[in-house]
């Protein structure tokens, strides 16, 4: 797959950081055709943190969800029937 | 969920042939309903897990379970995208295997000094500069996606590309999942009245999306 394994060439990379632009979408919005790599690195990488952070953000609030399952209500009854569907 | 399954193995076939032939159609991947689905019925059964797991009554286990809940959304996710990436296979075996905290650290090995030609032709050449900053920031990506400390800096970077869009699709389906749920728990979110006075036991619940 990869044709040139001894030397990473530079258009490789430009293509895999354009790809990389157009997910993160800090720099989405800012428009910039040629954003600087480390620029873009840099918002990869909080972009990333932010989703992991939303994440665990769900978990918690699913987890005290399930939580509210252990009582025996008519919504937890609802709630029961629809994750053993 | 045979038919699914048995489509989705065609897909699968499709998209291996694909990503032979030429650079991998990550346009469509972690984007499409069908996986949407596929994900989303994946996190319920490893929520349901996670519940029959923890049993009915332990008062302890709220601050444990929103881990486990993070850790089977995780392994769903990673078992989704069928091997495909580094990432996800790093995932899998870290859960079963939990050797991380066992794992020795080797010091990089001590790099030979270079010779003054070397030198000064690494200070004229402005590439070099930039990538070693670049290579520092590549670190701090890599340390980010699972199971790819290591990895090359275009490798690296594909395989950041799919977990970005791997982790909106998690989002996106766990925050779904949980608009529902608050929504049946709840009930005073605005949403229409059946829930509420649907306590007597007649299950109307709303079609699912």
């Amino acid at each position: 797959m990869s044709r040139r394994r001894s030397r990473i060439s530079e258009e490789e990379i430009n293509e895999l950081i354009s790809k990389l632009q157009s997910l993160v979408p800090e720099s989405r919005r800012c428009g910039s055709n040629r954003a600087s790599a480390t620029k873009l690195l840099k918002e990869t990488c909080n972009y990333i943190k932010s989703l992991q952070r939303e994440v665990d953000d769900l978990s918690d609030r699913l987890s005290d969800l399930m939580a509210g399952m252990d009582n025996n209500s008519a919504q937890a009854d609802i709630i029961r029937s629809l994750l053993s569907s | 969920m045979e038919a699914e399954s048995s489509t989705s193995n065609q897909q699968r076939k499709r998209k291996r042939s694909a990503s032979e032939s030429s650079a991998k159609p990550a346009q469509s991947t972690w984007r499409t309903d069908k996986e949407h689905r596929l994900y989303s019925s994946k996190l319920l059964e490893a929520l349901r897990r996670v519940r029959s797991g923890s049993g009915s009554s332990s008062p302890r286990t709220d601050p444990p379970r929103s881990r486990a809940v993070r850790e089977a959304a995780d392994r769903a996710l990673a078992i989704s995208a069928r091997g495909r990436t580094r990432w996800s296979r790093a995932i899998l075996s870290s859960r079963s295997i939990k050797l991380k905290s066992n794992r020795i650290r080797v010091p990089c090995p001590a790099r030979p000094k270079r010779t003054e030609l070397e030198r000064i032709q690494s200070a004229a050449d402005q590439e070099k500069k930039k990538s070693v900053v670049l290579q520092s920031k590549a670190k701090v990506l890599g340390r980010l996606v699972p199971g790819c400390k290591k990895l090359s800096f275009p490798t690296l970077l594909e395989e950041a590309s799919d977990y970005i869009k791997a982790l909106e699709m998690q989002v996106k389906a766990m925050s779904a999942l949980t608009e529902i749920l608050s929504m049946i728990g709840g009930g005073t979110e605005g949403a229409p009245g059946m829930v509420q006075d649907a306590g007597a036991g007649t299950n109307s619940m709303p079609p699912p999306a």
